[in-house]
């Protein structure tokens, strides 16, 4: 069973993959596989494809936790950013593929909008400076970045979302970003 | 501050996730070179993460921790190949090992006997890679006699400290632990005769770990592993 999050030493887990122990690596998918899931699968959104996401990004935490660098950002980060950039490479890489049938895009667009809108996101008050900074931005920049970063949403998937052209889109998250780093430092 | 408004763009839409997959294979690839870009990213991350929480939790299937563990050990190149029989036949795999420190004329004399074995019945391969980077560092070959006569043939040097001594395990799918098959030492090869251990079976694990100069103490791996593999049916 996982343990409280708090306690769980995630730097001491990556620095005894990379001696190699496997059976750090196997704590480390019992205290977190279902929350990296639950990343994956809002970003690939099918759950057979976010097993696989999953399933590369453990090989990937195995073979380079050498490189982790505590220096740099927590250990726990550092295994969301790998398993984030595994799901954003999977899709985009996909968007590829599917461009050329409009009708598979369609049904995607469909299936997107039957999975709710973004105004279910609650802001979570643990998330601190970024809560309020993300606060403080206009409601289309704050769906912009939010359909980005948890949905995976590309611009042309954020322009469907929120039934605006390609272009405002971009200059919302070019500018939503810019404030956000202003108000974050 | 154009040029870093640019690049802070770059890296906070690398890391939202919105720039196409070729502008992110091409950031990727500047990142070796470009540690303020790097730097950014990295300052981008750290300021989104904790967005990672609003995604609801999602139970994996319980065939996903079994599928990882099977992958470990199988080198990428190997997977990619599409396991471990096509790589065996895979020009690559020779390559590497010749660039690991192997001659020509090792796989050769590999492949002749493979082939040799071959009419007796089955034999099984076996190619130990450091866990780390997975490089080849022994390999096992065990062929005629229902598989219990075996050899360890090593790749390269192996550098052992002082009072450390390479020990020899295999484990079977079905057993409760792994058996020594004894001490070996680095850059020789070992034969042996199993005829106390059952015929040898697919995915049978075989290991080196690093132990006290006189073996384990305690009859079980207790160093770190420094070579690990499982056994392929060839032929």
């Amino acid at each position: 069973m996982p343990i409280p999050a708090a306690t769980f030493d995630y730097d001491a887990a990556l620095r005894a993959c990379a001696r190699g122990e496997q059976l750090a690596l196997h704590q480390l998918y019992q205290q977190e596989s279902r929350y990296l899931l639950g990343v994956a699968l809002r970003i690939v959104r099918q759950r057979a494809l976010a097993e696989d996401v999953l399933h590369d990004a453990f090989l990937s935490i195995w073979r380079r936790a050498g490189s982790f660098d505590a220096t740099r950002g927590s250990g726990k980060g550092w295994i969301y950013v790998l398993v984030r950039h595994q799901a954003l490479n999977l899709m985009r890489a996909r968007a590829h593929e599917i461009t050329a049938d409009e009708d598979t895009v369609e049904s995607l667009l469909q299936q997107r909008q039957d999975d709710g809108p973004g105004e279910s996101y609650v802001l979570q008050a643990e998330m601190g400076r970024l809560h309020d900074c993300l606060g403080h931005l206009e409601e289309s920049k704050r769906h912009s970045i939010l359909y980005a970063y948890v949905d995976g949403c590309s611009h042309s998937e954020i322009a469907q979302r929120l039934q605006a052209p390609l272009g405002t889109v971009k200059a919302w998250v070019k500018r939503g970003l810019a404030a956000l780093r202003e108000c974050m430092g | 501050m154009t040029g870093n408004d640019d690049l802070q763009r770059l890296a906070g839409e690398y890391v939202l996730g919105t720039l196409s997959l070729d502008e992110r294979t091409a950031v990727e690839q500047r990142l070796p070179r470009e540690p303020v870009l790097r730097d950014a990213i990295n300052a981008w991350e750290q300021r989104l993460l904790p967005l990672t929480t609003l995604a609801p939790p999602q139970e994996p299937s319980s065939q996903l921790w079994p599928r990882i563990s099977a992958s470990l050990f199988t080198p990428e190149k190997v997977r990619q190949a599409g396991g471990w029989q096509a790589w065996w036949n895979n020009l690559a795999f020779w390559r590497l090992l010749a660039g690991g420190g192997l001659t020509a004329a090792l796989a050769l004399a590999v492949t002749l006997t493979l082939q040799t074995q071959g009419r007796s019945g089955p034999g099984y391969l076996v190619v130990l890679v450091a866990p780390q980077d997975k490089s080849p560092g022994w390999i096992v070959q065990a062929g005629s006699r229902g598989g219990r006569d075996l050899s360890l043939i090593p790749l390269g040097a192996t550098a052992v400290p002082q009072q450390k001594a390479l020990q020899f395990w295999t484990k079977g799918k079905d057993w409760g632990a792994p058996v020594s098959l004894g001490l070996v030492q680095p850059g020789q090869t070992v034969k042996m005769h199993l005829d106390k251990l059952p015929p040898l079976q697919p995915e049978q694990l075989f290991e080196i770990t690093l132990e006290p100069a006189t073996g384990s103490p305690t009859g079980r791996p207790t160093g770190p592993v420094l070579y690990i593999g499982r056994a392929v049916k060839v032929m």
